[in-house]
């Protein structure tokens, strides 16, 4: 059976300042509709990878990108690639969360109304609708209009996913999502990633390992800038094939 | 005498010090706000905001054309200097966020903010007076959003700095252009702020008489022509207070008290603001 490629990464190279190499000639698929973790000590590269997605590092003076990421046959490291219908489609979680200081109903209006979303009646529904998919709406129904400031962590965060999922991305990037936030958030967060990848898909960069075999349906495991192993996560987490990834995982280094 | 008894007693003169330093600042203010009051209330009639200045020497009159040209000079000062003190903090903090163009322009500011005001109303007589051979209410304007300027911009600058760089990456990674980031997000979240900071600067320009002096120099006729010299309370307290009649003396009080009240409303309001947003 072979599963559907939502994009590919080929042979990809990135320098920070134009001189430090971050990432070497990393290449790996990531499959669509599945959760692909991507792990490693700190500093190995994997969140500089995460933001190659979404073209973060765009923001940045002096960085450079080389080979090529496609994402439905483009190649989105191309200068003819639009940033904002590219990040638009793969939207980002961040490690903290990043309510907009505004209220909740509006920090989820905003990604809509940047999509052109005007009408009152569709922003009302959609909203609800991106809340419901978050797991956030039970607990926000009553206070739409209240700052997002007033949530709790796990609550914000879930808000942010949830503005990231009104404006229906293919593929939804989280950067140690669940790193500020304590166990019971986690648990929701982790669940919800769970039921998004049926119609989205994920990449996530964690430091939790437990996390990553708990969610992830593909692992890849980075180190000093390489890809060192990348296949099925059970593989990974039960029998690698490298040494270094069985040294990380079962905790010797790292 | 032991260690705890040695710092006990370094601990009282420390404290004590430190306290009579806060009385004398405090005895002066209070005294300055008490005489301004005790001598400048008396002369708060009516007349005084509704009547024209009566000849000199004269009793009666009031200081109509001193209030209208103050609010005017300050107003049109404010619109010249809060648009342009925003956008340029703004530049600094977004566009040119870590250019070294940005320290210069920083660094500069910092400096003009100590600039003594009567070198920028002396520069301002040179540049919009002197070529025109009349003194005006625009050249004053001109000169009070020269001081405000580099209070907004610093201000902005600042206080755009201090919010989070995860917030524009979030709004980024929802598509959105910079422009909008900045007006819808940065602005937002920052915005009691670089209110407060507008509130200190127009506080900060509303007591200011050596630029007027000589730019805006003094009517004693009503006028709201900009192009023309223009009264304001400020220049009015400085001749009112060295002229020989009692009348003068008593309404450049009057002056200095609408005058300290105004900016002490200001101030006052721009610390509740920020009390009001940090208790949150």
């Amino acid at each position: 059976m072979t599963v559907p490629i939502e994009i590919e990464v080929k042979d990809l190279n990135f320098y920070y300042n134009g001189v430090v190499h971050a990432l070497n000639g990393i290449s790996l698929p990531i499959q669509k509709n599945k959760v692909t973790a991507l792990i490693g000590p700190s500093g190995c590269g994997k969140t500089t990878l995460l933001r190659c997605f979404n073209r973060m590092h765009d923001l940045y003076p002096k960085h450079r990108y080389e080979g090529e990421i496609i994402f439905q046959e483009r190649n989105i490291l191309g200068n003819d690639i639009d940033l904002i219908n590219l990040r638009s489609r793969i939207g980002m979680v961040f490690q903290k969360p990043t309510p907009f200081p505004m209220t909740i109903a509006e920090n989820i209006a905003y990604g809509l109304r940047l999509k052109g979303v005007k009408k009152k009646n569709e922003l009302v529904e959609r909203i609800e609708r991106a809340l419901r998919h978050a797991a956030l709406w039970e607990e926000v129904r009553d206070k739409l209009n209240s700052s997002a400031y007033d949530l709790s962590g796990g609550q914000q965060q879930r808000l942010v996913i949830a503005r990231a999922l009104a404006v229906e991305p293919e593929v939804l990037l989280f950067d140690e999502p669940t790193s500020a936030l304590d166990p019971i958030s986690t648990a929701k967060i982790e669940e919800l990633v769970a039921t998004l990848k049926r119609n989205i898909t994920i990449i996530i960069v964690t430091h939790n390992m437990q996390q990553a075999a708990r969610v992830s349906d593909m692992t890849g495991f980075l180190y000093l800038g390489e890809l060192i192993e990348f296949g099925a996560t059970e593989k990974i987490f039960t029998n690698p094939d490298k040494k270094q990834t069985d040294d990380y995982i079962t905790g010797r280094f790292g | 005498m032991t260690i705890e008894q040695k710092r006990k007693i370094e601990g009282v003169i420390a404290l004590s010090l430190s306290g009579l330093a806060a009385a004398i600042g405090l005895f002066w203010l209070v005294y300055i706000l008490t005489d301004v009051i005790t001598h400048g209330i008396g002369a708060l009639t009516i007349g005084l905001f509704f009547n024209d200045p009566a000849p000199a020497g004269v009793e009666g009159g009031g200081l109509r054309n001193a209030f209208v040209g103050q609010l005017m000079i300050t107003a049109f000062s404010i619109l010249i200097g809060v648009p342009v003190g925003v956008l340029g903090g703004t530049f600094l903090a977004e566009y040119a966020r870590g250019r070294k163009i940005a320290r210069i322009i920083s660094i500069l500011s910092d400096i003009m903010v100590s600039v003594p005001s009567i070198v920028v109303g002396a520069f301002v007589y040179a540049i919009l007076v002197r070529p025109l051979h009349h003194f005006s209410g625009w050249a004053g304007a001109f000169a009070l959003s020269i001081i405000m300027i580099p209070v907004v911009l610093r201000t902005t600058e600042d206080m755009l700095s201090l919010v989070p760089w995860t917030i524009r990456e979030a709004a980024f990674a929802l598509g959105a252009p910079y422009y909008k980031v900045i007006i819808q997000v940065v602005y937002r979240a920052a915005a009691t702020g670089i209110f407060t900071g507008i509130l200190l600067s127009i506080a900060r320009i509303a007591g200011e008489t050596a630029p007027l002096l000589f730019t805006s120099f003094n009517n004693n006729f009503h006028s709201t022509n900009m192009n023309g010299p223009m009264a304001s309370l400020t220049v009015t307290i400085f001749q009112y207070a060295m002229g020989p009649y009692k009348s003068w003396h008593s309404q450049a009080w009057g002056a200095a008290l609408m005058i300290t009240l105004f900016i002490l409303a200001l101030t006052i309001t721009g610390r509740l603001i920020i009390r009001w947003r940090y208790k949150r």
